[in-house]
């Protein structure tokens, strides 16, 4: 089976790759695994006026479990929440051409993203700024 | 192909499951020999025209191997089994025989190997049981373990750091070590999980043998399947950065 020409492109070239500080107001952290072949991905967002200014991965697995998290930190900047709630693994399914073995991967970034939400709105929600 | 497919029978006939499921039920249906439409009753073969019966898609790989749903398997006698069915499929045997029967055998051998090598691993053969039992993987909802993955992404970011380092460096020796004694303490935590999963795999068995479908069994068959599962996946992270960490300081 052979990477798609925009796998590849993302695994040589990821887009996003680092963190920001976890305990940051602003900054929304997803941690997500995939027990079946113990794939580990952090996505974070960072957020201002409701808006996703920056997001940033670190993934510990495959080529295209690497290239979901890559291209969804691009999909992410610039969107609002609301918007950045719809992304379907399916969106990058098709974007990647994800054969379907590798389908897991881009579950995979939707859950992280599902949980960088829920942890930046957690965040939110209970205390408006400063402490954890 | 040009046979009604029928249902192939290695039920261990002394071994009756204690609980029976609808599809394990179905897989005890009498069925039809695709070739003279007799009842099948027999195990591989027609008991009427002894025509080779394919193994049905649905007969899972215990069945398929003749051993009942137990997760503690002398490998010994998995392997006998195998060895004894892979004679009795081989396509050599069906040179002479019609196109269907070679069809049959062979097909028969494939699906034979993949139950063999699925069930000859103790780690595959519990993820196997776990994907029959709850049907699928998912069913189950575990929490992700998030200590884990922060444990695991810091020693990924020291590997790193390692691997980007001059080796030779006072500090190249001082992560080699770091990381070494963290290998060291993963390979200790897999196989503390690896001897809490055999005591789960005797549970396991041990309600299977008792056979009893009480309210408190259930319950009990739902903490060993749950508990099964999250052990199963960390120690999949687990073994993942314990490559991961060999590899890098060999």
């Amino acid at each position: 089976m052979a990477y798609s020409d925009k796998v590849v492109d993302h695994f040589n070239n990821p887009r996003n790759m680092g963190s920001f500080k976890k305990d940051d107001a602003d900054v929304g952290t997803g941690m997500v695994g995939a027990p079946e072949c113990g794939d580990v991905m952090k996505l974070q967002i960072k957020v201002q006026n409701d808006t996703i200014v920056d997001a940033k991965f670190k993934t510990f697995g495959c080529g295209s479990a690497i290239a979901s998290s890559s291209l969804a930190t691009e999909w992410l900047k610039g969107k609002t929440i609301e918007e950045a709630q719809k992304i379907k693994n399916t969106d990058i399914v098709q974007e990647l051409n994800l054969p379907p073995v590798k389908i897991h991967c881009s579950v995979l970034a939707e859950d992280a993203i599902k949980a960088a939400l829920a942890d930046y709105q957690k965040k939110t929600d209970g205390q408006p700024t400063g402490t954890k | 192909m040009g046979y009604t497919p029928c249902q192939f029978l290695l039920m261990d006939k002394q071994q009756s499951p204690p609980l029976l499921d609808t599809r394990r039920q179905l897989q005890m249906a009498r069925s039809m020999c695709w070739h003279c439409q007799s009842e099948v009753t027999g195990e591989y073969f027609c008991d009427r025209c002894v025509k080779v019966q394919p193994v049905s898609k649905e007969t899972d790989y215990f069945t398929c191997l003749g051993f009942p749903r137990r997760l503690m398997l002398d490998p010994q006698k998995l392997e006998t089994k195998f060895y004894e069915l892979s004679r009795t499929f081989h396509p050599d045997f069906y040179q002479t025989k019609s196109a269907d029967e070679q069809t049959i055998s062979l097909s028969n051998a494939a699906v034979l190997n993949t139950a063999y090598r699925t069930l000859r691993d103790p780690i595959q053969r519990a993820e196997y049981l776990l994907a029959l039992e709850t049907g699928s993987v998912k069913d189950i909802r575990t929490s992700p373990p998030a200590d884990l993955f922060e444990e695991i992404l810091e020693l990924q970011d020291t590997l790193e750091e390692y691997r980007a380092s001059d080796r030779a460096s006072d500090h190249g020796h001082q992560l080699r070590a770091t990381l070494q004694t963290e290998q060291e303490a993963l390979e200790r935590r897999k196989e503390g999980m690896e001897s809490q999963l055999r005591q789960l795999f005797t549970d396991w068995d041990q309600l299977q043998d008792a056979g009893e479908a009480t309210s408190l069994t259930r319950v009990e068959r739902d903490r060993i399947l749950k508990q099964m599962r999250d052990l199963l996946s960390h120690r999949t992270y687990i073994n993942n950065i314990v490559n991961d960490l060999a590899a890098a300081i060999v």
